[in-house]
């Protein structure tokens, strides 16, 4: 947590320090020799960024965890070039077996419908991935705002929102999620604004904490003597050094909404008209898959949620540790 | 309820922290009550000032005002769940009758009348009062699927929910915290890499998928545990053939739930221990001549106990919720499969009577934390 | 008795990552500390001293690898196993950790924690619990504490009375040495001579040795007969601690004595020793004039607190003049620290105090009091924590100007100032972050930071305190350049009376929130008026002669 640390700057450094002000430094008027500052800078930056890559590229789980990253978005995104959508209409599999058991055949068997396994796990990630990704901004957005408010600002205000976070933190968000999906219409967007809305708090609770430790530093209390007002303070020092921390959260979270987002799918919150793997979940449930022998049914969307979810949770503790030195002995 | 976190492993003082971080900048705590040295200044020698130490810290607030604070904290959080119970189901979009009425088919007539059973015909204020007052007197609606009284169905599935998630909490902390020392003292080792790894796995998979595994393999195919419910009919209660046969139940649906929040705990326990362990007071323990067991169980352990307890009760929210869907897998009739069931209905009132139910469990549990919390840290508890 | 014997000891810390390769801490040292004597290590940080005394009792890091050989007792400590190694600490040689931070368990009552030493050394004596306890309070009662703080938390007592914990614990095994890690850092002056008069006297009675290591000659030289100086890991000198302070016979150890004034001394007055002087450009420096700048009459600061209200300030006159350093002299909790913010405008201060620059009311509107910090700057205390970790040089120092919304002549500006805070050549500098840079350059930074808005006042909390003894001098001698140079005042807040010598025309003396004396330096500190400036002036260690001990 001390100051110098080797790598403080994000490692995509979508965030980085001298973004703030690139080069307005140099003044052009001056026509001043710029002293290869520019250079130096981005040196810098370039040894930092390949520091970081090294770091990443030598925790084998995290690359394992990017690599099936790449490669459950690929599939995704091509989804429709690879199986198209008809393929998920019931009234064409006639002539399908129904249950199949995995063989060459139907790779990962088919549904009580004659659905190929394969082909519903294929089009149920790309609203899983969807749900886990967007549901996650929208927790990042708010969880970040909230958090720098409670930390930055005393007084009543502050004490208003700490009250607030700390009722999100302590009620779990997927009973809150059930609540808002319950009530509102049923659909894709829902299940984002259900999750999002209501998974924020542990996001702010580490942003608040970051926050006021960055508060007590003394640089703090310098751009106040130097007449910094609250926007000064929150955007050139406060957010800047949240950032890092949160985009490494980000995809922390990521796991958990995609979790969230089968189990509400599961309880029947989902959309029922698109394919999710928490839909493919619950409809082996309704069929009573797990005890009738149809294992495929079960063991397949379950194993495609434990590698993304798996993966995601590799890759963010890497860059966890990337910005966070203190960590890397975990 | 903001107690320290694995984040923020430093115990400060909850209400304020600002203060308690700040250095010698003429913050009230450290600029204001600490004089300069003895006062005396002549009276004799250097050896003078034992009891008299201007410095020392002032003693703090009294455990009834900390139990005040706590008081209203939880206070706060409840009517915000009240009012959130009710706003959530009525006044979002969607007009909750009219849902209802999209999922069965319904005349206006009937739709009319089940606006009146709801009172939603009535202004939002006086819809809003009655609610209020259904709550305090345990009036919390009736079912529409059931069509029974809310709370009556409440209390009676509400003992095998506090009987589930109470076996899975305490095996959970037990088993969590136990690896997770464990795992930090010797970390990097082999059985830290195993229980790690297994625990982000566990970590990663829903549980009600877990509990589906499980029904597959030791319901279906082993055949080994009962596939669902709670009791085999037609045992006698509480003989001991009954008892066997709860346990036998109730083993499946415990272990799906343990497995995911034992984890949790885990990797909780083992991140603030890991925490303690370059701190100097374990360097003064070694320097005393203690052996590396005894360092961790009497002063490392107790210390990455604190930070940890806050974050397990805020995870035993969590495994509450967990119990909605495990209850819906192994058909545990407790809350979670009312839930469950007032969800397929829809079954609003139910749904708002479980929601609130749920929420006030939690928020006494966490009450309870921050009660232990203050009696395991001297710091909170004195100062 | 045992004696304790580094035999060319070398520390090498193996790095886990390849780039950094082995780091080596300590090598080739060779020290003797025969029973019954005292010994001091003194060094920077970075010196390698405390990895040296962890060796001692073999509690180095497993990353660590010794060469060479640590005898206790004429036994060579890598030689014995670690059941044997376990009976040695504490019962032979204990340490006094830096009580005052984390070295107690900040969850355990603090007799228990001397009661658990007895419990693994529990010799013939101590058998019984009931005895255990009685011995335990009995060492309470030998370093002066209470008995009912037996039953306290660490966070329930002050650094000073944390620190006699640390000394009751180690001498609870009745050891033969007893090592001292930087036993007062972070002490007052006044708890700081309790202390190490209290150590000194403790030890010498039972015939222990001690070894002492700080950062800190002057505290060493007033405990110990020997003095070691060490520097990047090697011995720079050894000998008679009269002789190293006095006499030193390195150039180093002449810088790290220069950097202790000694009060009275004619030839450090307006004179802070250091190699690297600043240069004073007028050929005609101005000093102190008659026209007040900044000023503060009847001020009173008011905190509201869980005890009620308490004033950190009370009734504080002071009047700062152009071309005047003014040192605000006191212990923590003085209120010297709040005084300081209140005539910045960053403290609420109460009704009925004035305070007015240039004949001006402060004002308070957040505008008014934005205009009005480009005349009043602030230099805090740490000046690694003054810079964003991530901001480059020009960024900080132009964090000012940007904030003021001073747009023109940006650059000219931050080089300028840059120079002014005599971090030359300016423009190599720029974009460097502060790691890059040293605790000094950094100090000249924030200067840098703050003389950017050509404010006619600084106010400097504590500007040498986090700095290594040989930076400060430099940095003293900058802020005397600058009222000779620029005319710039400066009111410095500090502990250090040695620091008002070095720089300050008048000195302010404060406890408890009230300004006990106030008047030029040379007459105050050569003749102080008040009890607690003559008690303050007599706590400052001076070099060499063991005062603390010979005293007694």
């Amino acid at each position: 947590m001390t100051a110098n640390t080797p790598a403080e700057a994000a490692p995509g450094k979508p965030s980085g320090a001298g973004s703030l002000n690139p080069s307005s430094g140099r003044s052009p008027q001056s026509g001043a020799p710029a002293v290869d500052g520019a250079k130096l800078v981005r040196e810098r930056r370039l040894n930092n960024a390949k520091k970081n890559w090294a770091m990443f590229r030598s925790d084998i789980p995290a690359m394992v965890g990017a690599v099936l990253l790449i490669f459950f978005i690929l599939i995704a995104v091509l989804a429709p070039l690879i199986a198209p959508e008809s393929r998920l209409d019931v009234t064409k599999q006639l002539d399908v077996p129904r249950y199949a058991p995995p063989s060459l055949a139907h790779p990962l068997g088919t549904d009580d419908l004659g659905r190929e396994m394969w082909v519903r796990i294929l089009w149920g990630s790309r609203v899983s991935i969807l749900v886990g990704v967007a549901a996650t901004v929208m927790s990042m957005v708010i969880g970040t705002i909230m958090g720098l408010a409670a930390g930055h600002f005393t007084g009543l205000f502050g004490a208003v929102v700490m009250r607030i976070i700390d009722f999100f933190l302590v009620l779990p968000s997927l009973l809150l999620a059930i609540v808002l999906s319950s009530v509102l219409e049923r659909g894709v967007f829902t299940i984002v604004v259900a999750i999002g809305l209501t998974s924020w708090a542990s996001t702010a609770r580490i942003v608040r904490s970051q926050t006021l430790s960055v508060e007590s530093r003394l640089y703090i209390e310098r751009a106040r003597i130097l007449g910094a007002g609250h926007s000064h303070i929150l955007f050139k020092h406060l957010l800047p050094s949240v950032m890092p921390l949160v985009l490494a959260n980000t995809t922390l979270t990521v796991g958990g909404a995609i979790i969230a987002e089968s189990t509400l799918s599961f309880l029947g919150l989902g959309d029922t008209s698109k394919e999710s793997w928490g839909t493919i979940l619950k409809n082996s449930m309704d069929v009573s898959a797990a005890t009738s022998g149809y294992w495929w049914y079960v063991l397949t969307p379950g194993i495609a949620i434990l590698l993304v979810v798996l993966s995601f949770t590799m890759v963010g503790r890497a860059l966890e540790a990337i910005i966070n030195p203190a960590l890397r002995s975990r | 309820m903001s107690t320290p976190t694995h984040d923020h492993p430093q115990p400060t003082d909850p209400e304020n922290p600002e203060t308690a971080s700040a250095p010698e900048s003429g913050g009230p705590s450290s600029g204001g009550s600490a004089a300069g040295g003895p006062s005396s200044g002549a009276s004799g020698g250097p050896a003078s000032i034992g009891p008299a130490d201007m410095d020392e810290p002032p003693k703090g607030g009294s455990f009834l005002g900390y139990l005040l604070r706590k008081l209203g904290g939880a206070a706060v959080s409840m009517i915000l769940v009240v009012v959130l119970g009710f706003f959530a189901f009525r006044m979002l979009p969607g007009d909750p009758v009219l849902k209802i009425a999209k999922e069965r088919p319904m005349s206006p007539a009937q739709i009319a009348e089940l606006r009146s059973q709801y009172g939603l015909d009535k202004p939002v204020i006086v819809q809003f009062w009655d609610y209020l007052v259904g709550i305090l007197t345990g009036d919390l609606g009736e079912s529409y699927v059931y069509r029974k009284s809310v709370a009556a169905l409440i209390g009676e599935y509400i003992g095998p929910t506090l009987l589930l998630t109470a076996t899975a909490a305490v095996i959970a902390i037990a088993l969590g915290l136990w690896l997770g020392q464990l795992s930090a003292w010797r970390r990097n080792s082999l059985f830290d890499k195993l229980a790690s790894s297994t625990s982000l796995v566990f970590w990663s998979v829903p549980t009600f998928w877990l509990g589906l595994i499980l029904l597959m393999i030791f319901g279906g195919t082993l055949q080994w545990l009962p596939t669902g419910g709670m009791v085999t009919p037609g045992l006698e209660p509480w003989s001991f053939a009954a008892v066997i046969d709860v346990i036998r139940h109730l083993i499946l649906p415990v272990v799906s739930l343990v497995a995911v929040v034992y984890a949790q705990f885990l990797m909780v326990m083992r991140a603030s221990l890991l925490e303690e362990m370059n701190e100097d007071y374990l360097t003064t323990a070694r320097a005393k001549g203690l052996t590396e067991d005894e360092v961790r169980r009497r002063h490392a352990v107790p210390n990455a106990l604190l930070p940890t307890v806050t974050v397990v009760f805020l995870h035993i929210g969590g495994l509450i919720a967990g119990a909605v869907t495990v209850e819906a897998v192994f058909s545990w009739p407790g809350l979670g499969k009312l839930t469950f069931e007032a969800i397929r209905g829809p079954d609003l009132p139910l749904l708002q009577g479980t929601f609130v139910v749920f929420s006030a469990i939690i928020i006494v549990m966490n009450l309870a934390a921050d009660l232990v919390y203050r009696w395991l840290d001297p710091r909170i508890r004195r100062a | 008795m045992t004696d304790l014997r580094f035999d060319d000891v070398s520390i090498t810390y193996r790095s886990s990552s390849a780039t950094r390769g082995d780091v080596i801490a300590v090598s080739g040292v060779s020290l003797d500390l025969p029973s019954g004597a005292t010994l001091g290590i003194a060094g920077e940080s970075g010196s390698g001293k405390s990895t040296l005394i962890m060796s001692a009792l073999r509690l180095l890091p497993k990353s660590a690898r010794l060469d060479g050989q640590v005898l206790l007792g004429g036994k060579d400590l890598k030689e014995l196993s670690f059941g044997q190694i376990r009976a040695v600490r504490w019962a032979q040689a204990s340490i006094v950790f830096q009580g005052a931070l984390h070295s107690l368990n900040p969850v355990r009552e603090v007799g228990g924690q001397i009661i658990e030493a007895l419990e693994h050394h529990a010799k013939d004596t101590w058998t019984s619990p009931e005895k255990r306890k009685a011995r335990m309070l009995e060492l309470l009662t030998e370093v002066d504490l209470d008995r009912s703080k037996a039953a306290a938390y660490p966070h329930e007592l002050s650094g000073g009375q944390k620190q006699r914990i640390m000394i009751a614990m180690a001498l609870a095994c009745e050891p033969d040495i007893i090592i001292a890690d930087e036993p007062t850092t972070a002490l007052d002056v006044i708890v700081q001579k309790q202390i190490l008069s209290g150590l000194a006297s403790l030890v010498a009675e039972r015939g222990i040795s001690l070894l002492m290591i700080s950062h800190d000659l002057a505290v060493l030289s007033s405990v110990c007969e020997n003095l070691a100086i060490m520097r990047h890991g090697r011995l720079v000198e050894y000998g008679p601690s009269d002789r190293v302070c006095l006499e030193p016979a390195e150039e180093y150890t002449k810088q790290l004595a220069g950097a202790f004034p000694q009060i009275g001394d004619p030839e450090s007055r307006m004179n802070p020793r250091t190699l690297k002087p600043a240069e004073v450009t007028r050929a005609q420096p101005l000093t102190m004039s008659d026209e007040v700048v900044l000023e503060a009459k009847n001020l009173n600061v008011s905190f509201d607190t869980r005890q009620g209200r308490e004033r950190a300030v009370r009734g504080v006159d002071l009047a700062l003049r152009r071309a005047e350093i003014l040192a605000v002299v006191g212990q923590s909790g003085s209120g010297k620290t709040t005084l300081a913010r209140s005539l910045l405008g960053l403290q609420e201060v109460d009704p009925g105090s004035q305070l007015s620059f240039q004949g001006q009311a402060l004002p308070r509107k957040a505008k008014a009091l934005r205009t009005f910090r480009r005349q009043v700057q602030m230099i805090l205390q740490d000046p690694s924590g003054s810079l964003n970790p991530k901001r480059s040089v020009y960024e900080a120092v132009v964090e000012g100007l940007r904030v003021q919304k001073i747009k023109d002549r940006e650059y000219e500006r931050v080089i300028g100032a840059l120079e002014a805070a005599e971090l030359t050549p300016a423009a190599d500098y720029l974009e460097s972050i502060p790691q890059e840079l040293s605790g000094g350059q950094r100090q000249r930074v924030v200067i840098a930071g703050a003389l950017a808005l050509d404010p006619q006042v600084l106010i400097a909390d504590e500007p040498v305190a986090s700095l290594d003894a040989s930076v400060r001098g430099e940095i003293l001698s900058l802020f005397l350049a600058l009222k000779k140079n620029l005319g710039m005042s400066a009111l410095i807040i500090t502990h250090d009376l040695g620091l008002a010598w070095n720089i300050a025309d008048t000195v302010a003396v404060m406890r408890k929130g009230e300004i006990v004396e106030y008047g030029e330096v040379d007459s105050v500190l050569a003749d102080p008026q008040h009890e607690y400036t003559k008690e303050l002036l007599a706590a400052v260690p001076r070099l060499g002669s063991q005062s603390l001990v010979r005293n007694e």
